[in-house]
């Protein structure tokens, strides 16, 4: 099976579903010409022409917006936001015009609209580097996917773009050179099935993007100590795959959310609800969260290592557990 | 404007007069929600630039009041029932009477956010370019909501991408209870056009051939591939900002009625003899009949089903 980065599974997807159906465009500011801040979209404006890959002015609101206006109208349009904290700025366009103008206009529209959102990672500061999934998690109409490896990353694209509802996929910044195997050919990631990475019996571990390549170091240490972990990825946060936590918190009796994001009313707060509400019988030892402690996140890296979930955190949390 | 046109206004104007004042006659007798931003004194413009579009040109209108959907011939009954939230209800009771849509007749709505479609017009510009080239859509907003960021946003890519787009402002002099004297530094909205190099066009809203002229205009351009133009048409609103606001903060609000355009209209047709005073009442008559077969279609329909709310997030 062929090897490629998360980045390149990226514009592979991009590549492919773009030859496959016309009506797909990508735009964002500097995706074109300059291939990507990220370079994740480099040489789609050379495949595809200037006509379905293009740049835009800084104007988030509009990059958004319009793209709720073509889906309506039959195009499929991929906007790259170039940090995911931009969800924010194009508030209006993605929680109300994405996330509800078909529903405020009675079924009337039809948005298949995917947003990129580069997220994570560090050295950008507080309004470059944050994982706001829990915000479109939190809002009705949005899907929401967070891929892991480069064969989800890809994957998961590709099912994406062919939905006809808005997906906000967040790819994380400090995974684009992860390197993987990604199948060949058509291969879609159905949206609302979480994977289990890692099977064992000693504490549930839920965590996605870098938290779950974290969750892998820690679990391979635990292991030499006899601790086998299991983790879910839950790969979509909308739909999200309920049951596969349940089941896995029936045979581990404890379960643990690592996430890249502010504690108060993150997705670790609604799993921990929904374990309340569906699994407490299963539930032998108290749920934990790993997350930022409710401040931004800064700039310095040392000063980044002292609020984001590190190795050594799950390693601990997860010995207090199964101690 | 041919005379068969300037009638055909008259006529929709007339209907969307009477059918907002049973709307608010309906919302004052507690039988429908006051959920309605009047429009009186603004459907002379409305439906005159909307006559000078084609059936398959689309439209994305602003708040204020009923004209765009009435000329365009949406069902009165179906609009009716989204403000009684009943079967019919073009938004299925999630939009109400401010949201309503029907596609095939070029309607696709209307943001919350006031401004909110100005960045929608702009998608459906560069859908329409790629998919159905030689159409155009015509998003009607306020003087208000163009002090809001996505005018600037949407008029600016959308000249960029020469977009078949054209704005059409209303500008009634109050952004609810605020002069835009007081909110806005320009004098004319359309002075902004020269920041997008786009043509800005300031016309009078009471003269229904004036403002067909200019859309004329702003339509073929944008047909031609030319881009946008920001059309400015002066209007009055004749009522509140809402169904019970008294206006205490306007100075002008006994003389407003002087500046009604409908019987200015009506005059001409008549001065003209375009019309006798026994058409006018034919029409006004005709009016009242497709009101009321409205209203008693709206009271036979049933309330939708409380599930409906749970309905339509997804496709």
């Amino acid at each position: 099976m062929p090897t490629r980065t998360y980045s390149q599974a990226i514009n592979d997807a991009l590549a492919e579903e773009m030859r496959r159906d016309e009506n797909v465009i990508l735009y964002g500011q500097d995706v074109a010409v300059w291939g990507g801040i990220f370079k994740v979209t480099d040489g789609l404006l050379e495949k595809f022409g200037p006509d379905r890959v293009f740049d835009t002015p800084i104007s988030e609101n509009v990059m958004v917006g319009a793209g709720v206006g073509a889906a309506s109208m039959g195009l499929r349009p991929v906007v790259e936001l170039q940090f995911a904290d931009f969800v924010i700025t194009a508030g209006d366009e993605i929680f109300f015009k994405a996330g509800m103008w078909r529903y405020m206009h009675g079924g009337a529209h039809t948005i298949p609209l995917v947003v990129r959102a580069p997220s994570g990672g560090s050295g950008f500061g507080p309004e470059h580097s944050a994982c706001p999934e829990a915000f479109i998690m939190h809002a009705p109409g949005l899907l929401c996917a967070v891929p892991s490896t480069p064969a989800d990353a890809k994957a998961l694209l590709k099912q994406a773009i062919r939905l006809d509802n808005p997906v906000i996929y967040f790819e994380h910044k400090l995974l684009y050179q992860m390197r993987g195997e990604v199948p060949d050919g058509e291969v879609l990631t159905p949206f609302g099935k979480a994977v289990v990475r890692r099977e064992g019996e000693a504490v549930t571990i839920v965590a996605w993007q870098d938290m779950l390549r974290r969750s892998l170091t820690a679990a391979e240490r635990l292991s030499q100590e006899g601790i086998e972990v299991e983790i879910v990825d839950p790969r979509t946060l909308n739909p999200f795959d309920r049951e596969t936590i349940i089941e896995s918190v029936k045979k581990t009796g404890a379960c643990i959310v690592v996430e890249e994001a502010y504690r108060t009313l993150g997705v670790g707060a609604e799993i921990g609800a929904l374990l309340l509400e569906e699994a407490l019988p299963y539930l032998d030892k108290p749920f934990k969260r790993l997350a930022i402690p409710d401040v931004p996140i800064p700039t310095s890296q040392h000063l980044v290592d002292a609020i984001v979930p590190s190795v050594d955190d799950i390693y601990r949390a997860v010995k207090e557990i199964a101690d | 404007m041919d005379q068969e046109q300037l009638v055909k206004v008259f006529t929709s104007a007339v209907l969307a007069r009477r059918f907002e004042a049973k709307i608010v006659e309906l919302a004052m007798a507690g039988e429908l929600p006051p959920s309605l931003h009047v429009g009186a004194g603004q459907e002379v413009a409305q439906i005159a630039a909307i006559e000078a579009l084609r059936p398959d040109d689309y439209i994305l209108y602003g708040h204020r009041g009923v004209a765009y959907m009435v000329a365009r011939g949406v069902s009165l009954a179906d609009m009716l029932a989204d403000m009684a939230g009943k079967e019919g209800a073009t938004s299925r009771g999630k939009g109400g009477v401010m949201h309503v849509v029907d596609v095939p007749k070029g309607i696709l709505g209307e943001s919350g956010t006031l401004g909110g479609s100005f960045v929608v017009s702009v998608g459906v510009g560069m859908a329409l370019k790629r998919k159905q080239p030689d159409t155009v859509v015509t998003y009607f907003f306020g003087d208000g909501t163009a002090n809001r960021g996505p005018f600037h946003e949407a008029l600016n890519w959308a000249a960029v991408q020469k977009l078949p787009c054209v704005y059409f402002c209303e500008n009634n002099g109050f952004a609810i209870s605020m002069p835009t004297s007081r909110s806005t530094a320009v004098e004319n909205i359309a002075d902004r056009a020269a920041g997008y190099n786009v043509p800005g066009v300031v016309v009078d809203g009471s003269d229904p051939v004036a403002v067909y002229e200019v859309m004329e205009q702003a339509v073929a351009r944008a047909r031609a591939g030319h881009g946008p133009t920001l059309i400015e048409a002066k209007v009055t609103r004749l009522q509140g900002h809402y169904v019970a606001d008294q206006q205490e903060y306007r100075t002008d609000r006994n003389a407003v009625a002087e500046k009604d355009p409908l019987p200015k209209l009506q005059q001409t047709l008549c001065d003209r003899d375009i019309l006798t005073q026994a058409d006018v009442d034919d029409i006004q008559a005709d009016a009242d009949r497709q009101i009321e077969a409205a209203v008693a279609a709206m009271r036979a329909a049933p309330l939708l089903a409380p599930e409906v709310a749970l309905q339509d997030v997804y496709a």
